[in-house]
């Protein structure tokens, strides 16, 4: 089992929206860890903070719950964490509970369910300047007495107000809660009897263990069709029999049963706001309310929405331009330094046009990934994204999914991964497989690159606005927006049919966001980019220069090595073209010309895509290997430029508008990206779905661009 | 003035006024889910807006659900409840 921990382990619960994570941000700084729980896609965040003493204290962020019996995949994860189920995690041995204090109504019902769990608790009461700010005036003192558990009143954005917390977690002993929900009778005897039996099966537990009496409640209470999957994975073992047997009893003397679990929870509940708030005129949000008049509005609302998506896209290509012409500027500076330093030959070639042109091309684009997930950040922070689904709950339905996976397709436009990740709130399991199928369709910013240097290749200097540009990105954004949703609609349709689930999702209030929790995100994402571009596209990379570099063609090698010189350019431009197709890359770019050719693409084109199978972004960096184009301080656009006069052996151009039409498509529909399909894989647990994705993708690639590019020829384009 | 004339599903209540919740069709799973959120048998909600979805305030917090979950929540104007149901407490 696990080694017991000599420092004191707090897991962190509390609704969706509560402010727990900006609590767990404001406890724990950079002090966090991200991973994942094993098997479920759902993200596993820890971190530390010193306590009073000098102490070490752990706090693990658990996924926001309305209630242990849990509905969604994240939920599932906070109860089996809380129950003690889960092997990869042990159970906490403290709770802290976060709890809105502008929805004391709605936290309660979960947060009462925890109190009953027996642990030590403290709750933290967030938001509580936004609650006085709207009339709500909470007796703290009241409300720690009658749950008896310290309340400690706080505001995690503002680091002053969470002292105290950090003080009362540092508690060497706290009290676990005597709350427990009174229930009918018949109700109470059925917990007894599943509780009997389940601690004589387990020998060492007592009956009345709050731990054991609550699974048994869970189980009583959960639906026919999920009681005998929740009873092996809580190990009930002979109490499934009796919870049954019991369930029959209540049918027969408490048909009202389910309702009164519910519904006796929430009278609990209303005498004790009543009590700790006092039934004060409903304070109700009024910006919220203003807001919502105008964004869930039928007609404004898709105004805003446009609006906000599109302040989004063109911020993504005017803000972060500037910081990667300087990322560029960097690159092109260390290629020439290393090139000044090193003799010549394959070391020098290998850290200059292998390493460096290969990290350099691909770390250019983390400005804009920076800015998209600064915006996915801030409009989950300010509860824009609630709306958002709410609003495409509409579209979404049309095609069969909830108005959720939404959510899931827009973290796509970053990252298909933590888009697949975020499929994890939606319930349905069918739903959930349809939309972590079409999520790599959006056009994630792995993709950007290469729409942003095929767009340069269609327009050469000056003969296009940014306008037009950006207007070309944004039709390529909807075309893969579109084709997913359509195949969405037809996955529904045939192999995952399945009705349109229901949509039922809280509306959180608008917030001021919180930057602190924003920019955390942004650096936890551009670690993870960083770390891929410091390992697999290295890696790539590396190759790459050495297939594109070996076998030597040996007559031209040693005159290049020889007289070095620097009148002959051209020379060497061809030296090195003809070096190309001399290698490894080379054959093998050629054996693959035929299946690519009708597409527009030569055998150069070829090895790029080949290279970006593994990651899209290689593409570039790849090219730039082929080309032997230099980051150069005084040509940045150098890969582009090159590229627009590159030829084929008939002497017309390689990269004509239709051809760059037809690899913009290409990548727009296509599935190349390992580290996906790892988390397809995972995430269904099969290596069915990761293969069929890849297979209806790249077909569908190959499809489109066919179509394209011989439409294009018959039309008498070019 | 019978109780039954002022049951209405959800999908087809005014919004504004106060509304009590009488009774849930739906399967067991659906039923659950909506009295978890807050729409249990006598919880007094109301209806912000309707459209393809509708807002509801249930619990302090702003629900929106679809109009074909509403269709499955009845309710009758709070103060018929009061009226027709003995008080409650």
């Amino acid at each position: 089992m696990h080694p017991k921990k000599h420092f004191k382990c707090y897991a962190v619960v509390g609704n969706p929206n509560s402010g727990k994570t900006t609590l767990f941000n404001a406890l724990t700084g950079l002090r966090q860890k991200v991973g994942n729980y094993p098997g479920v896609t759902v993200e596993k965040k820890s971190g530390q903070f010193i306590g009073q003493h000098g102490e070490k204290i752990e706090l693990l962020d658990l996924p926001g719950s309305y209630s242990l019996n849990s509905h969604a995949p994240d939920e599932c994860v906070t109860r089996d964490v809380l129950l003690g189920l889960r092997s990869d995690t042990p159970r906490p041995d403290r709770i802290l509970c976060v709890m809105d204090a502008s929805h004391l109504e709605r936290n309660l019902y979960f947060i009462t369910q925890v109190l009953e769990l027996g642990l030590p608790t403290i709750i933290a009461l967030n938001m509580i300047d936004l609650a006085q700010s709207q009339g709500i005036v909470i007796d703290v003192q009241k409300l720690s007495q009658e749950l008896d558990v310290p309340v400690i009143a706080c505001q995690a954005n503002h680091q002053e107000t969470v002292l105290p917390l950090k003080l009362a977690l540092s508690r060497a002993e706290i009290n676990r809660s005597s709350w427990a929900q009174k229930l009918p009778s018949p109700w109470m005897r059925a917990i007894d009897g599943v509780a009997a039996v389940w601690a004589h099966a387990e020998e060492k537990t007592s009956q009345r263990d709050p731990l054991l009496r609550m699974k048994s409640l869970l189980l009583l209470a959960s639906p026919d069709a999920e009681i005998e999957s929740l009873s092996k994975e809580m190990r009930a073992g002979s109490a499934l029999g009796i919870a049954l047997a019991q369930r029959s009893m209540l049918d027969r003397e408490l048909p009202l049963w389910r309702e009164v679990l519910v519904s006796a929870r929430y009278d609990r509940i209303t005498e004790l706001c009543q009590a700790a708030q006092g039934r004060s005129s409903v304070a109700s949000d009024a910006m919220t309310h203003h807001l919502d008049e105008v964004l869930t509005h039928p007609l404004w609302g898709w105004f805003g929405f446009l609006g906000i998506m599109g302040l989004m896209f063109l911020s993504i290509f005017v803000i972060a331009a500037y910081p990667m012409s300087w990322i560029e500027a960097t690159f092109g500076f260390l290629g020439n330094l290393v090139r000044e330093m090193i003799p010549q030959g394959d070391l020098r070639n290998l850290i200059s046009d292998g390493i460096i042109a290969g990290i350099g091309g691909v770390v250019t684009f983390l400005p804009q990934i920076l800015v998209l997930f600064f915006f996915i950040g801030l409009l989950e922070d300010t509860g824009y994204m609630a709306r958002a689904a709410f609003l495409m709950d509409r579209v979404m339905s049309k095609v069969g999914l909830h108005g959720k996976s939404f959510i899931p397709l827009l973290s796509s436009y970053a990252c298909a991964i933590p888009g697949i990740m975020a499929t994890r709130t939606i319930e349905n399991a069918k739903d959930r497989l349809v939309t972590i199928l079409v999520a790599p369709l959006m056009s994630c910013s792995a993709r950007l690159p290469v729409y942003a240097l095929m767009i340069a290749a269609l327009f050469p200097k000056g003969t296009a606005s940014i306008w037009i540009q950006g207007a070309i990105m944004m039709g390529l954004y909807l075309f893969g927006t579109f084709t997913a949703l359509g195949f969405a609609w037809l996955f529904k349709k045939t192999i995952l049919q399945g009705e349109t689930p229901v949509f039922l999702m809280e509306l959180p209030p608008y917030r001021c966001p919180a930057f602190k929790h924003v920019f955390l995100q942004m650096i936890q994402r551009a670690e993870m980019f960083l770390k891929r571009a410091g390992t697999v596209i290295l890696g790539i990379s590396v190759l790459l220069w050495f297939l594109a570099s070996f076998p030597k063609k040996p007559s031209s090698d040693a005159r290049n090595g020889n007289t070095p010189s620097q009148n002959t350019i051209a020379s060497a431009t061809s030296d090195k073209a003809a070096q190309l197709e001399y290698s490894y890359a080379g054959h093998f770019g050629h054996f693959i010309e035929p299946v690519i050719a009708p597409l527009g693409f030569d055998w150069k084109i070829g090895i790029g895509l080949v290279a970006a199978q593994a990651a899209r972004e290689v593409f570039i960096s790849t090219l730039a290997i082929i080309y032997h184009v230099e980051n150069d301080e005084e040509h940045p656009d150098s890969l582009s430029t090159t590229l627009i006069q590159e030829k084929r052996p008939n002497g017309t151009l390689v990269y004509t508008p239709l051809t760059c039409l037809s690899i913009l498509v290409f990548f727009v529909l296509s599935m190349q990206c390992i580290s996906t399909l790892a988390v397809v894989r995972r995430e269904t647990n099969s290596l069915r779905w990761p293969l069929f994705q890849f297979c209806y993708m790249t077909g569908a690639a190959y499809l489109a661009s066919l179509l394209i590019y011989q439409g294009g020829r018959l039309l008498g384009l070019m | 003035m019978s109780a039954s004339t002022t049951l209405t599903p959800l999908s087809e209540a005014e919004a504004g006024p106060i509304l009590s919740v009488v009774r849930l069709d739906g399967n067991e799973k659906v039923c659950r889910r909506l009295r978890e959120v807050g729409f249990c048998e006598k919880a007094e909600i109301r209806l912000l807006s309707r459209g393809g979805q509708m807002i509801c305030h249930v619990c302090g917090t702003r629900l929106a659900l679809s109009r074909k979950l509403a269709k499955k929540i009845w309710v009758q104007p709070f103060s018929s409840s009061l009226s027709t149901s003995s008080k409650k407490q």
